[in-house]
């Protein structure tokens, strides 16, 4: 079968059982590293590190992915995987944000937000650039009538036996507030893990702070990589597929996606401390 | 102010061995056949169109790239910490990651063309012979460039991350950057080169890609030769760009306001490629089509 055959099968409805079972799985976890660690900075980190992984799972939500029927100009949105995408921008996002670390929280998760919105707007640039100037071909929805942001029209720009092509406005915008939210999210993790390996790690190496920076650093960036790609990936099976942006039917299902991915980060958050603190 | 020269410096070059990065990933890429286009190369067979495209997609651009990019850098900074010259230390590492490269590119061919043998797709051993080795030249191109910017941005401007991290997350960028650009060039201009140029391949001939050449059939060199006029620059622009205006903003106007000098810049770029897209996009709408009447309200 190939991704066109591939039509959404369920709608935006939550599975209340799974939704109950997964609350209380959440409430568990953080319950359990309250208990093993306290009211600390620890606990507050693994916190941060579930907010972190709620915002990059939403963001994910707003990128506009085409996959191979957009190779082809089959179907709106970019050429390439759901989680690959989300996983450029938000890592370059975080490029920067751990570059600003030293700046503050607040100051280093905009910058890191703002790093995958760049990346996000070049790259949807360039798609734009491609298909209208390689290939010749005007952007057009397949999901909506008119662009909810310019109001333009889409179905007259459709080509025969496609289900429109190239990236419409809002799927632009989209892209770019998806590079943000990633971005901040992705940095938001690696911060608060990385506060967590400073404090902790000295003590249990029996070292100094600046001897222990290069392990803390790397620990917290590989963690916030991993927890990245479990939320782009997570999220990805929830959107199924292809989704042209946060005008596309599919964006409502993005409930059922925070639930899983707090209970995912939550558990992979308290991983990731548990291994300084006990 | 020499602080500034120097970090200016090192982020033109880096930008600019980006963007020789993203033109030799892409064009890889295609000759590979990595990116989704593929799609239409594992399809053909099964509706009767026998071809001799390479196919190497079992994995998706950027993971790959992070591996491989990855197993460079990492292999590189054990050669530096071996006191080995930074240059020679990057080229190893790279020249080994490309083997790694080369036998998932032998075995993903073997094993995605075997699983067509039942609906007549031979392998082709000299398909295997002469493609292999142009996807790991232009491998190898990428991977060095792109493990060179993370010594230059680990070693010259300071960044936190190590070696093999850095190679992993601009790996995995990499990879996002040229399979969004450059696939709809391959996949469209190139496979359905028989189909109406401006409009978007009908869905009912999917699997009817272009198998013949000027002369014989067409294969993945070919299609390398194509994409490098386009797709391939363009993805090199792209993450060229990438590269460059992050590296740029962060390096000049970070200590403005605490750090929020860089913000504002980045909201400044993005704010001006939002208005050079809507641009495309109203050009595109004026000079293209429309090719039908506009639907109805509410329909």
């Amino acid at each position: 079968m190939t991704a066109i055959g591939a039509k959404p099968a369920a709608g935006a409805a939550m599975d209340i059982p799974s939704t109950i079972a997964g609350i209380i799985l959440l409430l568990v976890i953080v319950g359990a590293t309250y208990f093993l660690v306290g009211a600390g900075m620890m606990f507050y980190a693994l916190i941060g590190v579930i907010v972190g992984g709620l915002l990059i799972a939403f963001g994910v939500h707003f990128v506009p992915v085409g996959g191979a029927p957009a190779a082809m100009g089959q179907a709106p949105g970019i050429a390439t995987g759901v989680a690959m995408l989300a996983a450029g921008a938000g890592l370059a996002g975080l490029f920067g944000g751990a570059w600003a670390a030293e700046q503050g929280l607040v100051v280093a998760v905009i910058t890191g937000a703002v790093g995958g919105g760049l990346m996000m707007a070049i790259t949807c640039m360039f798609v734009t650039f491609i298909y209208v100037f390689g290939m010749g071909i005007p952007c057009a929805s397949g999901k909506v009538a008119k662009d909810p942001i310019t109001g333009d029209t889409q179905t007259e720009y459709k080509s025969q036996g496609t289900e429109g092509h190239g990236l419409p406005f809002v799927s632009y915008v989209g892209g770019v507030i998806g590079g943000l939210l990633g971005g901040g999210g992705g940095t938001l993790i690696y911060i608060m893990l990385l506060d967590v390996y400073k404090e902790a790690l000295p003590g249990m190496m029996k070292a100094l702070p600046a001897q222990v920076l290069p392990i803390a650093v790397s620990l917290a960036g590989i963690f916030a990589v991993g927890m990245f790609l479990v939320n782009a990936v997570l999220t990805a099976y929830n959107i199924t597929g292809t989704i042209e942006g946060p005008h596309d039917p599919k964006f409502k299902r993005f409930p059922r996606a925070l639930v899983a991915s707090a209970v995912a980060s939550a558990l992979c958050g308290m991983v990731a401390i548990l291994i300084v603190a006990m | 102010m020499e602080s500034i020269v120097f970090g200016i410096g090192i982020t033109a070059l880096a930008g600019a061995l980006a963007t020789v990065a993203g033109a030799a990933e892409n064009t890889e890429s295609d000759i590979g056949s990595q990116g989704d286009p593929n799609s239409q190369v594992q399809l053909a067979p099964q509706m009767g169109y026998i071809h001799r495209i390479f196919n190497k997609a079992i994995a998706g651009e950027p993971p790959a790239y992070g591996l491989w990019v990855a197993l460079g850098a990492g292999l590189a900074w054990a050669f530096m910490a071996m006191q080995i010259n930074p240059i020679l230390a990057i080229v190893l590492g790279s020249a080994l990651a490309v083997f790694v490269q080369g036998v998932y590119a032998t075995t993903a061919y073997l094993g995605r063309i075997a699983s067509l043998s039942k609906f007549g797709q031979p392998v082709f051993i000299d398909v295997l012979k002469s493609m292999t080795t142009v996807t790991m030249a232009h491998a190898f191109v990428a991977i060095f460039t792109t493990v060179t910017i993370c010594h230059l941005i680990n070693a010259a401007l300071g960044h936190p991350f190590p070696l093999p991290l850095l190679g992993l997350v601009w790996g995995i960028a990499l990879g996002a950057a040229g399979s969004a650009t450059g696939n709809p060039f391959y996949g469209k201009e190139r496979q359905y080169q028989t189909q109406k140029f401006g409009a978007g391949v009908p869905i009912a001939a999917s699997g009817n890609i272009v198998r013949y050449a000027e002369a014989g059939e067409r294969n993945s060199l070919d299609n390398g030769w194509f994409s490098a006029k386009l797709g391939g620059p363009a993805s090199g622009l792209c993450f060229g760009l990438i590269v460059f205006l992050e590296l740029w903003r962060t390096v000049i106007f970070e200590k403005i306001g605490a750090g929020w000098g860089a913000i504002v810049v980045g909201i400044i770029i993005i704010l001006v490629f939002t208005v050079i897209d809507r641009y495309i996009e109203v050009w595109a709408r004026k000079n293209y089509g429309p090719y039908g009447e506009p639907a109805k309200e509410g329909s």
